[in-house]
């Protein structure tokens, strides 16, 4: 018979893992999960992004007959706005529902990485998968309307402001909701609110007054507003206001993921 | 609207670099609310996470826990136990507990069995282990962790198999175990290795470049494993690691489970196919309707039934229920299946009796055996195991 050693049977605790190295790893480590995940229908999505960007501007310029220049950029930067919104405030609920529904969601949770680096892991694979739509969609303005763009320095900004909010407001939904029947529903009819009763696409002397007032304190028409002022010259003018609003919808919509990110049923 | 174009630019420009801070900031905070949560244990405002001092580096190294080499630092406590006390987690306020005082202790190197029908509270018990569910009260405690209260830790320290497939549709059977450790926090080096060693163990290496959709069931599940244990915590839930694998890959599975557990973890295996847990788990915990209604080795639990024998009778469909004979010592009917207890030295006039049965059309088969966990468990639970009755 042998003997066991003392040192086989004592085992140590490791010590908990915090800090930014920690975080970095752990969003480094699931952007890799996240990228491998997709990767057999990336090809896929990116096509049907680039078709998407082009074919707004170029279905709608269809259903209006008369495009001029303004209405051209109109489209264009709508299309700009709809991509960048659908991000977070429709692909993340939409991801995080079919985890929920295939019965992913409890494994992936139950992950050591922070939950704020996972999430952010999902959301930057959904806006890197925008990009080349954004551009097409720019892109074939260009060709189709012989518009032309000028980029602002607040392009920055607007872009990121817009993407965070709508991803904080999607991740609040897509987490806080439990049944993810009703997450998808929720942003399908986001979906038809943001495009078709949103000053997204139109100027909002367009909708009734009382709609155009309350968009004045929604997050939509600050984000369109934003992008639009930094990247066409005297189409419209951006607001200290309008800053106000979408930065106050970002940070609401960062503390109800922050609190939902953590919660325990 | 109606200001100046330059002050308005300028307002505009300044308003959107401060709002970006703002934001900025905001997304930094949300996305690190669970490291605050980290840091402010560490700066010590917390009141149950209490650390030992420490006393330079540990007798065995850094290195504890198989791939722990990079990010974890060894612990002054060397011998760690893992308690769940009370543990009781009601869901609605008028339904009954889904676990109703549970207490258990495991320590490291340990295979111990959670059986139990469906619906007993297995899951319940293992999601609030893992962080992911709040207990209503009661404690889970990991050495000087307080799990309930710091569900971070928790979810660093548990390795987890869900009882579903891994979602690895799209990566290669290696991939999916080399990222798994990586999120686990192992180094690439370390998990290189021991991807290739699992691998290897389990006999699955033709398929390591395989993409998982394209996986039958049991490798898939046997990726699954690999990706819980490539790169172990101290606990270690295995929700049915069985299940769709054949039996040969079955013995293979069980003796990496034994690996892990030598390399210091302590392994839940959760489980309703008693007979398997009965061949390998150290210890085992029984239960139903929420409660542990039994726990101890297979063989302490089967003490009861020394000198006693398993009669099963298959009972025709459709036949009245067989009067049982006074030597029966206890049965319980599960479908069509009878499965008595009786004592050794009645075995023949058991056999009178399921020949009688039978000779009455009353029933179709009988088996005598030895009684096993099965019999303890059916006596526990009232019910019929996993495939306890398919071999």
């Amino acid at each position: 018979m042998t003997v066991m050693t003392a040192e086989a049977s004592v085992a140590r605790l490791p010590a908990k893992r915090v800090g930014p190295g920690n975080w970095l790893r752990s969003y480094g480590a699931m952007l890799r999960w996240e990228v491998m995940s997709s990767r057999l229908f990336l090809p896929l999505l990116l096509v049907i992004q680039i078709l998407v960007g082009a074919g707004f501007v170029i279905g709608f310029g269809l259903l209006i007959t008369e495009v001029d220049t303004a209405t051209a950029l109109y489209l264009a930067t709508g299309g700009v706005v709809q991509s960048l919104i659908l991000i977070g405030l429709i692909v993340t609920p939409q991801v995080v529902s079919q985890r929920k529904m295939e019965g992913s969601y409890e494994y992936l949770w139950s992950l050591p990485t922070p939950r704020g680096a996972a999430s952010l892991a999902s959301t930057t694979v959904a806006a890197l998968v925008a990009i080349p739509g954004v551009v097409a969609t720019l892109l074939v303005a260009v060709w189709r309307y012989d518009v032309t763009f000028a980029v602002h320095p607040t392009v920055v900004p607007a872009i990121l402001l817009t993407v965070a909010c709508g991803s904080f407001l999607g991740m609040a939904a897509a987490h806080g909701i439990p049944n993810p029947q009703v997450t998808l529903l929720l942003t399908q009819l986001m979906i038809f609110f943001v495009i078709g009763f949103s000053p997204v696409f139109f100027p909002p002397e367009r909708l009734p007054n009382w709609l155009a007032t309350l968009h004045d304190y929604l997050p939509f028409y600050p984000m369109a507003l934003a992008v639009r002022s930094s990247l066409t010259n005297g189409l419209v003018d951006m607001t200290a206001n309008a800053w106000l609003v979408l930065s106050a919808w970002t940070i609401v919509g960062a503390l109800i993921t922050g609190i939902v990110l953590v919660r325990r049923k | 609207m109606a200001w100046g174009g330059a002050a308005h630019d300028l307002i505009a420009e300044l308003g959107a670099g401060i709002f970006a801070l703002v934001a900025g900031l905001g997304l930094i905070w949300a996305a690190s609310r669970d490291e605050m949560y980290n840091i402010q244990k560490l700066v010590g405002t917390s009141h149950t996470l209490k650390r030992a001092p420490r006393s330079g580096p540990g007798a065995f190294g850094t290195a504890t826990f198989p791939c722990a080499s990079v990010v974890m630092e060894p612990d002054p406590l060397s011998e760690w136990k893992f308690s769940v006390t009370d543990l009781v987690k009601i869901y609605e306020p008028d339904s009954p507990p889904a676990n109703d005082g549970i207490t258990l202790e495991v320590g490291p190197g340990e295979v111990y069995g959670l059986l139990g029908p469906n619906g007993a509270g297995k899951s319940t018990l293992v999601k609030q282990v893992m962080g992911l569910l709040k207990p209503t009260s009661g404690s889970i405690a990991l050495g000087e962790y307080d799990l309930v209260d710091d569900p971070t830790a928790a979810r660093q320290l548990c390795s987890y198999l869900p009882q579903a497939q891994m979602p690895i549709d799209s990566f290669k059977a290696r991939e999916a175990i080399e990222v798994a450790g990586l999120i686990r926090g192992g180094s690439r080096a370390d998990l290189r290795r021991r991807t290739d060693a699992l691998l290897a163990a389990l006999e699955i290496e033709e398929w390591g470049d395989t993409f998982g959709a394209k996986l039958s069931g049991g490798v898939r599940r046997l990726v699954g494993f690999a990706m819980a244990t490539v790169c172990p915590g101290p606990i270690v839930f295995l929700d049915e690691p069985t299940n769709d694998v054949d039996p040969l890959r079955r013995r293979l599975l069980w003796e990496q489970v034994r690996a892990v557990a030598g390399e210091g973890s302590a392994v839940f295996l959760v489980t309703h196919n008693v007979l398997e847990a009965e061949k390998s788990v150290d210890r085992l915990a029984v239960i139903n309707e929420g409660r542990l209604i039994a726990q101890g080795t297979p063989s302490s639990l089967k003490a009861e039934d020394r000198g006693r024998m398993r009669l099963l009778v298959m009972v025709t469909p459709g036949a009245p229920d067989p009067a049982e004979p006074d030597f029966v010592i206890g049965s319980t009917r599960v479908g069509h299946n009878l499965a008595t207890v009786i004592p050794e030295a009645d075995a023949e006039k058991g056999i009178e009796w399921a020949k009688s049965l039978i000779a009455a059309g009353h029933a179709e088969e009988y088996a005598l055996g030895a009684t096993s966990l099965e019999d303890v468990y059916i006596r526990l639970t009232g019910e019929v195991s996993g495939d306890g009755h398919d071999r």
